[in-house]
């Protein structure tokens, strides 16, 4: 037997190693050193021989484990809490580029109105843009006079065929397919002879509207163009009707919806007539109900039309309509 | 056309303000563009300060010898010192006096007009001006001042001559040609307002001479109406100043005395007039003809026209006189030397009219209203009224009268029910108040119907029609309403849905949708207009992709980065019968060589829940060693001489595509029994396809085979010269069991005996 150690000095050496180790790597050591395999209380136990020097080792073992778990808690907190404070980002700067691309306004515009006449209970269609002169003049009525039956307005490929020049036809093509009642909605490009301008563009889309039903009244068309108007340019905006001429409706009206800069007491945009033109509309001629085989006595029917870039420009501001046909990103990823 | 109001109010008494009228004309009858000003400004005491005066001294400036000094007398303690320049008064005129800040009207190069102050004239003090017409906007000349009759001096000018007056700018459509006459938008007025309208002009006969005119109409196709009127010993000189300045308010030139009134009856009454200097008229009488083909005629504006067989011409015995109503001739025109006129008032058809007009690109007051229709029975009161004011204004003796046509339309009868109007309009209007509106119009109740005034007889011929007449009259009070509907609901169809879902997946892989113009100028096409208006517009186009590639080009050029463009549109393909196939296309362009372009078009395939079939394929725009079909199109590399660099580009049909989609996805349980993964390499010869060893190994190992995707091809020296490494992962499992260890060698074993058989693969791992 070598001389006994004297293990309250050994108790309080360790733990005062353990208090002033001053990082988790320092206690680390501290604890080998005194706690270890080969510490001095390993070995001391390893050599018990009663069970009163036992009690004794093991006491001070279970108390330097505690205190040493404590400090290494305490340690390990101090470490966080000074990792966190070091560990502060500018939040100014940029986070990663991540891929996000755009739709084109005319898409989203497209989306809205589908959106808008889907509650309405709608169906979305679209025709051919090829037709005929049958669709695109005759049975929609045009007199034969018609300014738009001229080469000078309308893309011809032969006498018999054009790019037609209003999605108009789809009213047709559908009342040809179905019995009424009929609710639709086409959207697609159209074609004029028009030259190109900031406001005009020989291609360019138009949404046209359709309802056949017993009983129809303008008051119908009203309250659907006051709903759609309302979804696309918000609730405030309001609608009126001035009469106008088309060879497929009659009566024939011109919707306008009140001018959004303003609020209708009148600026630039809308001409200081607090309104905005938005396309044309009017009751179901009889006799395009007539060349369809319905009998014009029991249907009634509304239709309307609007340009897509025309909403897109007041929506958007946008001054120039070309630029919505370059492709170029500095003004797609605006939207 | 341009209204002068205070010409309108000749025919209706108005009190409202002109922003309402035009508010209201614009809902009811047709747009009214704006309100102009014509003439002085009506702002701020401005016309108060144009007086009448009288010179009372006129002496010769004593600085300069082309100037008067005068002093006139305007009603005030004083009369007042002015500088004149011109010398056609003396003392004891009357003129017309603009005091000092006073505004006269804009002119060229003067848009806010010069506004007069008291200043020195070469030493003289000139408190004024003495006004000449054009500087008032009463006339076009600046002959010499206005010298008027004996008037009380200080008399405001504005009680003499129609100093001020404003313009409504009237649009009408094509459908109401009585909107192209001061009486027909004062009928208008007095409907919307209910006011009493005053008779039209010359309506009635006054003293009509039975002195013939000759008059030959060959075509009553084209001209359905001639009325020819003489009167002799007419001195040309000025219109009454109203008269020029309404001219002038309306947007027509005074002339003289006999043009201006033809021009102010056409304008009031709509029905077109020409005067023909009857000396110069050889034979002394009117033919009516189709023009000789190669047949000149010189017209009032001084171009040499050669005329076509299509044209209508004015002719005397010798030549033609005037393009029919579009133009008068100069060698017949009315001069100053004028003394005997013929005054034509006749009704010419409009779709000859039109063709003419197109065919000489000459546009005139007269043939804008022919090309709409004019109603015939107006010819002989536009006459009436028109030589009538030639010998009050001009002078002479109405001579001679004739009117010839091959009888005149009679105005229809139409049956219509007051109570289909509530049932078209949603909004009930009283059968009386619709047949006083009717009323209004010129519309007679008769029987169950109206008998339509001839003014609308072109436009109203059915029930629907009269409805319309009521309907543009209750446009403000039509209520909101929504159809009471029973058998419909909106949804998208699933082609519809499908393609949102394709465009959003393109955003989110980060492509910016962009639009391009369906026609081209290169196109490999049938499909192209004979007539384009412009080359770069020319062919419809049968791939998007080189429009694209333009669009991608540009943004190159503009240092765009990250660039990827995509594009949702037709193309027009072909077709079996005589319309096009139109096929709806989604077509893209992306940074990146063949590797990213089939990642989108496999993404597209995984959003769209369908599988695409690779293999080979070629497009005139791709890498021929980069570019392979899908099942719905074509997918690689741009071919290097589209752009510099490397560029992904696909393009593929809509309806392909959606066919092949899964849509809706039925379940598959993959939790309860869950799957297998191994990685497997073979080694095989150089030129075997990767899509070839998958195909072969789904072949081998049946259902059980769920996933296999190649995840990276090795070449190497120790696999010797043609050989590669093909390593791919898959996963097997079974819907009612989990797999075990046997299993997963049994399928292992599977593939790699068939990769073996097939390719003579080795197995690597
Ligand atoms: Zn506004």
């Amino acid at each position: 037997m070598t001389d006994t150690p004297d293990w309250n000095a050994y108790e309080a050496e360790a733990a005062a190693a353990a208090q002033s180790a001053a990082s988790s790597d320092e206690l680390e050591e501290a604890r080998v050193r005194f706690l270890g395999r080969k510490s001095d209380i390993a070995l001391g136990l390893r050599e018990v021989r009663d069970r009163e020097t036992g009690m004794l080792l093991n006491g001070v073992r279970t108390r330097l484990e505690e205190t040493f778990d404590t400090r290494a808690a305490r340690l390990a907190d101090d470490e966080l809490d000074r990792r966190l404070r070091e560990e502060i980002v500018d939040v100014t700067l940029p986070g990663d580029e991540l891929p996000l691309g755009h739709l084109h306004p005319i898409t989203q515009i497209r989306r809205m109105v589908e959106d808008a006449f889907l509650g309405l209970g709608y169906e979305v269609r679209d025709d051919r843009e090829v037709e005929t002169v049958e669709y695109n003049f005759d049975k929609l009525a045009f007199l034969p006079t018609h300014s738009a039956r001229s080469p000078r307005d309308t893309f011809f490929f032969d006498p018999n065929h054009v790019l037609r020049t209003e999605t108009s036809p789809s009213q047709i093509h559908i009342m040809e397919e179905k019995e009424p009642p009929l609710y639709m909605v086409s959207i697609g490009r159209v074609y004029r002879r028009d030259a190109i301008t900031a406001t005009r563009y020989p291609i360019f889309h138009q949404f046209e509207g359709l309802a056949v039903d017993r009983g129809l009244t303008l008051a119908d068309l009203k309250g659907t163009l006051l709903h759609v108007m309302r979804a696309l340019y918000g609730p405030e905006r309001k609608v009126r009707f001035r009469t106008h001429y088309f060879p497929f409706t009659e009566p024939s009206i011109e919707p306008d919806v009140s001018c959004g800069i303003c609020g209708g007491s009148g600026c630039r945009t809308c001409k200081y007539s607090g309104w905005i033109e938005m396309g044309g509309a009017g009751m179901v001629d009889p006799t395009v109900l007539a060349n369809v085989g319905l009998d014009p006595e029991e249907w009634s029917g509304f239709a309307f039309g609007c340009g897509l870039e025309r909403t897109a420009q007041l929506r958007h501001d946008i001054p120039d309509i070309r630029a919505l046909w370059e492709g170029d990103l500095r003004v797609l990823r605006q939207f | 056309m341009r209204v002068p109001v205070s010409w309108l109010r000749d025919y209706v008494a108005m009190d409202m303000s002109l922003t309402e009228l035009a508010t209201k004309l614009s809902i009811a009858s047709a747009e009214i563009e704006g309100i102009e000003t014509r003439g002085v400004a009506d702002e701020g005491g401005n016309l108060g300060l144009f007086r009448i005066g009288k010179v009372v001294e006129a002496i010769k400036h004593p600085n300069a010898d082309r100037l008067q000094l005068t002093k006139v007398d305007l009603g005030e303690a004083e009369p007042r010192s002015i500088v004149c320049g011109a010398w056609n008064f003396g003392v004891g005129a009357t003129v017309a006096v603009a005091l000092p800040g006073a505004t006269l009207p804009a002119r060229p190069g003067l848009p806010d007009g010069l506004t007069l102050e008291r200043r020195k004239v070469r030493g003289e003090i000139s408190d004024g001006m003495i006004l000449a017409e054009d500087e008032i906007g009463l006339g076009a000349d600046h002959e010499g001042i206005m010298v008027f009759p004996e008037i009380e001096p200080g008399t405001p000018l504005a009680d003499v001559v129609p100093l001020s007056d404003k313009v409504l700018l009237v649009e009408a459509t094509g459908n109401r040609p009585d909107l192209q006459s001061i009486y027909g938008v004062a009928r208008e007025i007095a409907a919307i307002y209910d006011l009493d309208l005053a008779e039209a002009p010359g309506q009635f006969p006054v003293g009509t001479p039975g002195g013939p005119v000759k008059i030959q109409v060959d075509d009553y196709e084209r001209c359905s109406r001639y009325v020819g009127t003489i009167v002799q010993g007419v001195t040309i000189g000025h219109a009454p100043l109203i008269m020029k300045a309404r001219l002038l308010g309306a947007g027509m030139r005074p002339i003289s005395n006999v043009v201006d009134i033809t021009n102010y009856v056409m304008l009031t009454l709509g029905s077109p007039l020409h005067a023909f200097d009857l000396a110069t008229l050889s034979g002394g009488g009117i033919n009516v003809r189709r023009a000789g083909d190669g047949e000149k005629l010189t017209t009032l504006d001084g171009v040499e026209r050669a005329l076509t067989a299509d044209d209508l011409v004015i002719a005397d015995d010798a030549r033609a006189v005037a393009l029919a109503g579009i133009m008068g001739g100069a060698e017949t025109e009315v001069s100053a030397d004028t003394h005997t006129i013929l005054l034509e008032a006749a009704n010419f058809e409009s779709h000859g009219v039109f063709r003419s007009s197109e065919r000489h690109r000459l546009r005139s007051e007269a043939s804008s209203r022919f090309e709409k229709g004019v109603d015939p029975q107006l010819a002989d009161q536009a006459a009436r009224w028109a030589t009538e004011l030639i010998v009050e204004f001009a002078g002479g003796t109405w001579t001679s009268w004739n009117d010839v046509h091959a009888g005149l339309p009679g105005r229809p009868f139409v049956e219509f029910r007051p109570e289909r109007s509530d049932a078209v309009i949603g909004v009930e209007t009283p059968a009386d108040e619709q047949f006083r509106i009717l009323g209004k119009l010129g519309f007679e109740q008769r029987g169950e119907g109206v008998v339509v005034p001839s003014w609308r007889a072109r436009d109203v011929t059915r029930e629907i029609d009269v409805v319309e007449e009521i309907a543009r009259f209750r446009l403000e009070e039509v209520p909101f309403t929504l159809p009471q509907r029973r058998e419909m609901f909106g949804v998208l169809t699933r082609e519809q849905q499908l393609r949102r879902r394709l465009e959003d997946a393109l955003v989110g892989l980060g492509f910016a949708e962009t639009y391009t113009p369906s026609l081209r100028p290169d196109d490999e096409t049938t499909w192209k207009l004979p007539e384009p208006i412009s080359v770069d517009l020319t062919a419809l186009r049968t791939t998007i992709l080189p429009s694209l590639v333009e669009a991608v080009a540009r943004n190159i050029d503009a240092g765009a980065k990250n660039i990827a463009l995509f594009e949702v549109a037709r193309v027009y393909l072909s077709g079996d019968g005589d319309l096009p196939t139109e096929r709806v296309r989604v077509a893209g362009i992306v940074e990146g060589g063949f590797s990213r372009a089939k990642g989108v078009a496999e993404t597209i395939y995984a959003a769209l829940k369908a599988e695409p079939e690779f293999a080979r394929g070629e497009h005139r725009l791709l890498h021929p060693g980069k570019a392979a079909t899908t099942g719905a199109g074509i997918v690689g590399e741009l071919h290097p001489r589209e752009l510099d660099g490397e560029w992904g580009a696909f393009e593929l049909d809509l309806e392909d595509l959606f066919a092949a989609s899964r849509e809706p996805i039925t379940y598959t349980d993959v939790i309860t029994y869950p799957a297998v993964r191994q990685d497997i390499a073979v080694v095989v010869a150089e030129d075997v396809a990767a899509g070839d060893i998958v195909a072969a190994a789904r072949a081998a190992a049946g259902a059980e085979l769920r996933e296999i995707r190649v995840f990276d091809v090795y070449r190497g020296e120790q696999l010797g010269e043609g050989k590669k490494s093909v390593a791919f992962s898959v996963a097997y499992q079974a819907d009612d069991r989990t797999l075990n260890d046997e299993d997963a060698t049994r399928l292992r074993d599977a593939i790699v005996n068939a990769l073996a058989t097939e390719f003579s693969a080795e197995l690597r791992a």
